[in-house]
């Protein structure tokens, strides 16, 4: 019984020294970074620069860590290739982050599919009239659209530290949306809507004092 | 434990295959055992043997045919990978059963 585990606690070791070089980290953090930066500015809220801004850093991000990984670490920490475990494992991972990445699809389709029709939009909102309320939700939602990736991620990589990382992510999207939420209610009350149906835009002259604060 | 038990449990570790029982062999073994193929260098690092020692003890093990060294290229450049061979995994899971059965006949 001791044997086999500590064949598996060798099995273990080996495989979390494939990340102990923090390319992971850097890579997670770099991605959140371009989140916090470039996807949504109080200002000139969601734009299609904003977009190609924010996604520009996810592809920075990644080549970071592929340039990393190829010319840095691998040379140094040698190549492995884990038994048929890992393997399912990694798979298993593919197959549920595919339809979770598929749910995340639909409700960010719902969210531009309300902004490019009103009608549709108030429809939504009125299932929850209570704006505080709604507004918590969509920052709920937010939240919960990123962190399970990352929690998936952390579990089947086995990669303790995602777990930290998945709820600083889900913090962060919660936040920025909830205190960002005066752009929600006074966009269908605009008059002058972007052309883009993504670009929403906030408002520049009032910026809540406290997450409870409301603007109407 | 009585005379003929002990003489058994002497007899069977003598039979234990002194080609894995060395620690350092025994370590690239067990790592080997546990995952599909891996090359020199993170051999090296997970083990914590020189290039030397270590080349001197693949060699050991592949003339032995405990593994075997797969060579290609990743691009343009040379890809040395070592996997246990079927052999390797059987003679080491046989060690493993034989040194549980020496270590448990032996009484405190």
């Amino acid at each position: 019984m001791s044997t086999q585990l500590d064949l598996k606690q060798i099995e273990r070791r080996a495989f979390r020294s494939t990340y102990q070089d923090g390319l992971w980290d850097m890579y997670f953090g770099l991605t959140v970074i371009s989140m916090a930066m470039f996807m949504f500015r109080p200002v000139g809220g969601y734009s299609p620069v904003n977009m190609i801004l924010a996604l520009s850093g996810f592809g920075l991000s990644y080549m970071i860590f592929w340039l990393g990984k190829k010319f840095i670490t691998l040379p140094r920490m040698g190549q492995v290739q884990f038994g048929a475990q890992r393997k399912k494992r990694r798979r298993t991972l593919i197959i549920v982050l595919s339809v979770v990445v598929l749910i995340q699809v639909v409700l960010v389709s719902l969210q531009l599919l309300a902004w490019a029709n009103p009608e549709v939009g108030a429809r939504f909102s009125s299932l929850i009239p209570d704006r505080n309320v709604m507004d918590l939700i969509v920052a709920s939602i937010g939240a919960l659209i990123v962190s399970p990736s990352m929690i998936l991620v952390a579990y089947f990589k086995d990669f303790p530290r995602g777990y930290f990382i998945a709820v600083m992510i889900a913090l962060a999207v919660f936040l920025m949306l909830y205190l960002n939420r005066p752009v929600y209610p006074d966009y269908y009350r605009s008059a002058d809507r972007p052309a883009w149906p993504g670009a929403v835009p906030a408002l520049p002259t009032e910026v809540p004092s406290a997450p409870g604060g409301g603007t109407s | 434990m009585s005379t003929p038990a002990k003489n058994a449990t002497l007899s069977s570790l003598a039979e234990v295959d002194r080609l894995i029982h060395e620690p350092a062999r025994l370590a690239v073994i067990a790592l080997l055992y546990v995952v599909e193929s891996a090359d020199f260098i993170f051999l090296m690092n997970q083990t914590g043997l020189t290039w030397g020692n270590l080349s001197a003890h693949m060699s050991k093990l592949e003339e032995a045919g405990y593994i075997e060294v797969v060579k290609s290229f990743k691009g343009k450049r040379p890809n040395t990978m070592l996997r246990l061979t079927q052999a390797g995994r059987a003679a080491f899971q046989a060690y493993r059963q034989q040194m549980k059965r020496v270590l448990d006949g032996l009484s405190e």
